[in-house]
C-alpha cells in the first residue's frame, strides 16, 4: 500500500467554512495508475494536494509510503515532497528563464547533488521523454506536449515513489494529450504509481481506476476502468 | 556555493533591467559614503601633516602681568623670562621636558643686499623652531647647534624673500646679507606658505641687542605626551618652576602665559574623529535610500515570483532555501553594484588626490584597505538587511496558494 487515507476531512474556515472533504477513505496500491474524476469544486483538487502534502487536513490520518504524513514542519514537508512525489501539473509550471534541462534538475539541487551530476541525471530523463534534443530551450520555445513531458521528466528525476497529475492533459489538445497519457501509461508498466486528478473522462478511461468523489465525498462504487 | 551563486546570477540576469536599477542607488550611495570618507582621511591627513604629535610636542612659554599678591610683591608686575630660566625648566620641568629653547625678535632690524631689501625684522631661535614652525629647508640647512654655540652670524631666508634679494632662491645659499650692521651668511632657504620670518640664531640676536637675558618667549620641546594629564602635568610644572624663580603665585594664571599645543593636537583628534563619524552616518544615511531600493524591489520580486516560489517549493524547496536564496540575491546586488560605486569612488578619489589632494587643507584624499574591509562589511550587512524582510515573506508563502497564484 503506498496510500492510505482514513476518514479525512479538510474545512475551509471563513464566514461560512466550507466542509470540503468529509469521511475520506481512500487507499492504493503500489503500481497502480489511478484516476480522481469530479465536477467542478467536488473537492478533488484539495484530496490532491492532501495527497501531495501541499495541503493539511483536519482529522483522520494519511499514510503515504509508509510515513504518516501529520503535524509536520515546512521543512520536513518540503523533503518528503522531494523524496516521495513527483509532481504534474495542467499548466506544467516550469520556470520560465531556465531551459528544459534546468527545470528538469532542479529538484536534484534541492537535495544538494551537485550541477554535473544533476545535469546528466536530467539528460537521462530528457532523452527518455525523447526531447534530448530540446534540453537547451526555454519553456517558451517548446510546444504544450514538449513542455508537459518535460514537466513529467522533472518529476520523475528524483524517483518518487508516486506521481501526482493535476489535470496533465487540461492545456493539451487530443492528440497531445494522448502522447502524454501514452507516457503515463508507459511509465506505469514500468512500476510508477500515478495517480491523475482530471474531470477529462477519456483520461478516466485509460487509468486502470477511476476514484469518484463528489461533494467531498468519495461515492461508494470506485470503479475499474 | 558554487551551485547557489549561479542559481541568483542566472535569477539576476533574468531581471537585467531591474536588478540594474535598484543596483544604481547603492552605487550612489556607496559611491558617496567612499568619496567622503576620502576626504575626510585627506582632511586628517592634513592636519596631521601639518600639526602631527612631532609638531604638537611643543609649549610656548611667555611673560605676563601678575594678578596675585604674592611674597610682599604687589600684583600687577611685569614677568620677565630670561634665557637662564631655560636650564631649570630643563632640569625640574618634569619627565614631559624634552629641551627647553628661547626666541627673540628684533622687529626693526633690516635684511639687505645691494639689489634690495626687507624689512620684516630678524628672528632669533634654535634649531627646533624648523620642526615647530613646520618650516621645510629646500635650499642649504636651518640653524643647528654649532651656530648657536658659536653665536655665528647666519641667516636662513624665506623662499620669497630669497627671491627678493637675490634674483633666484637657488643662488642665495652661501652668499650675504646686511642686518643689524653686520654682514651674515645665508646657510639655507626654507619653503612655508605662510611665514616670512628670517631666521638667525637665538644666542647671535641676544648677544647683538644687549637684552641683559630677557627673551621673548620660551619654546619648550615636549616628549612622551599621549593624554590630557600629561598636558595638565606639563603647564603645571612649567608654572611650578617659573614661579619659584621669578616670585610669584603658582596658580597666577595672568603671570606667566603657557600655550601647549598638545592640546590643541588632542582636541583636533576627538574633531577627526567626530568628522569621520559623522561621514559615516551621512554616508549611510545616503546608503539608506539603497537600502530602501533593494529592498523594495525585493519585496515586489518575491510577489512577481509568488508563482516561482511556489514551484520551488512544490519540489522540494525548504523555507530555509528560500530565504537564503532572496537573502543572497539581495547580498549580490548590494554587493555587486556596491563595488561598482567603491570604484568610482576610488576613481573620484584618485582624481581629488591628483589634483587638490597636496595642499595645506587637503592632504592624500584617498581610501586605505582597512576602508575597503568596512565597505565590504557594510555592503553584506546593508544586502542582508534589505532582503531580510522580503526573504521572510517569500517563506512565508504556501506551496498551495502560490501555485495558484499566476
Amino acid at each position: 500500500m503506498i496510500i492510505e487515507l482514513k476518514d479525512i476531512n479538510k474545512t475551509y474556515p471563513g464566514a461560512v467554512p466550507l466542509h470540503v472533504l468529509k469521511d475520506i477513505n481512500l487507499q492504493i496500491e503500489r503500481g497502480e495508475l489511478c484516476s480522481i474524476m469530479g465536477a467542478s469544486g467536488s473537492g478533488k483538487s484539495t484530496l490532491l494536494n492532501i495527497l501531495g502534502i501541499l495541503d493539511t487536513y483536519d482529522t483522520g490520518e494519511y499514510v503515504l509510503d509508509g510515513t504518516l504524513i501529520r503535524d509536520l514542519n515546512e521543512n520536513r514537508a518540503a523533503e518528503l515532497r522531494n523524496r516521495l512525489i513527483g509532481f504534474v501539473f495542467q499548466s506544467f509550471n516550469l520556470i520560465g528563464y531556465k531551459n528544459a534541462l534546468e527545470n528538469v534538475a532542479l529538484p536534484l539541487f534541492y537535495r544538494g547533488i551537485g550541477r554535473r551530476k544533476r545535469n546528466a541525471m536530467a539528460m537521462e530523463q530528457l532523452e527518455r521523454m525523447g526531447l534530448a534534443d530540446r534540453a537547451h530551450h526555454l519553456p517558451g520555445e517548446l510546444s504544450g506536449g514538449q513542455k508537459q513531458r518535460v514537466a513529467i521528466a522533472r518529476a520523475l528525476i528524483t524517483q518518487p515513489s508516486i506521481i501526482l497529475a493535476d489535470e496533465p492533459t487540461g492545456a493539451l489538445d487530443s492528440q497531445t494529450s494522448k502522447e502524454v497519457m501514452r507516457v503515463f501509461r508507459d511509465l506505469n508498466a514500468d512500476g510508477m504509481t500515478i495517480v491523475i486528478v482530471t474531470h477529462d473522462p477519456k483520461v478516466g478511461e485509460q487509468t486502470n481506476r477511476v476514484i469518484r468523489i463528489s461533494d467531498g465525498r468519495i461515492e461508494g462504487g470506485e470503479e475499474d476502468a | 556555493m558554487l551551485d547557489l551563486a549561479r542559481e541568483i546570477l542566472q535569477t539576476l540576469s533574468h531581471n537585467k533591467l531591474r536588478t540594474a536599477l535598484t543596483g544604481i542607488a547603492v552605487a550612489w550611495g556607496i559611491f558617496m559614503l567612499i568619496v567622503l570618507l576620502g576626504a575626510s582621511r585627506g582632511l586628517y591627513n592634513a592636519t596631521q601633516r601639518n600639526n602631527g604629535v612631532e609638531q604638537s610636542s611643543y609649549a610656548s612659554v611667555w611673560g605676563g602681568w601678575t594678578g596675585k599678591a604674592h611674597k610682599g610683591y604687589k600684583e600687577g608686575r611685569r614677568i620677565s623670562l630670561k634665557d637662564d630660566d631655560l636650564e631649570p625648566v630643563e632640569k625640574d620641568g618634569g619627565p614631559h621636558i624634552a629641551r627647553a629653547d628661547a626666541t627673540m625678535s628684533v622687529d626693526t632690524a633690516r635684511v639687505s643686499t645691494q639689489k634690495d631689501f626687507i624689512s620684516g625684522g630678524i628672528y632669533g631661535a634654535g634649531p627646533n623652531a624648523a620642526v615647530q614652525d613646520r618650516v621645510k629647508v629646500k635650499y642649504g640647512r636651518f640653524i643647528n647647534d654649532r651656530d648657536m654655540a658659536e653665536r655665528r652670524k647666519v641667516v636662513v631666508l624665506q623662499a620669497d624673500q630669497a627671491r627678493l634679494l637675490f634674483g633666484d632662491e637657488k643662488d642665495a645659499v652661501g652668499k650675504r646679507v646686511d642686518c643689524m650692521g653686520l654682514s651674515w651668511v645665508v646657510v639655507g632657504v626654507y619653503e612655508n606658505e605662510w611665514r616670512r620670518t628670517t631666521y638667525a640664531p637665538f644666542n647671535t640676536v641676544m648677544m647683538l641687542t644687549g637684552n641683559k637675558g630677557t627673551i621673548d618667549e620660551m619654546q619648550v620641546k615636549l616628549k612622551d605626551m599621549a593624554t590630557e594629564a600629561d598636558v595638565k602635568d606639563v603647564n603645571a610644572s612649567l608654572r611650578g618652576v617659573l614661579s619659584q624663580r621669578h616670585d610669584f603665585a603658582d596658580d597666577d594664571q595672568g603671570a606667566v602665559h603657557v600655550w601647549n599645543r598638545f592640546e590643541n593636537y588632542l582636541a583636533q583628534g576627538v574633531a577627526n574623529r567626530v568628522l569621520n563619524a559623522v561621514v559615516w552616518i551621512i554616508g549611510l544615511l545616503t546608503l539608506l535610500s539603497g537600502i530602501v531600493g533593494v529592498s523594495n524591489i525585493m519585496f515586489v520580486s518575491v510577489r512577481e515570483r509568488t508563482h516561482e516560489i511556489g514551484i520551488r517549493r512544490a519540489i522540494g524547496a525548504k523555507p530555509r532555501s528560500i530565504l537564503v536564496q532572496v537573502l543572497a540575491e539581495s547580498v549580490a546586488i548590494t554587493a555587486m553594484f556596491g563595488y561598482v560605486g567603491v570604484f568610482f569612488g576610488i576613481v573620484v578619489t584618485e582624481i581629488l588626490d591628483k589634483t587638490v589632494g597636496q595642499t595645506e587643507f587637503l592632504y592624500n584624499p584617498r581610501v586605505d584597505i582597512g576602508v575597503a574591509v568596512q565597505v565590504t562589511v557594510v555592503l553584506v550587512l546593508v544586502g542582508a538587511l534589505a532582503g531580510f524582510f522580503p526573504a521572510k515573506k517569500a517563506t512565508k508563502v504556501k506551496p498551495v496558494e502560490a501555485l495558484r497564484d499566476e
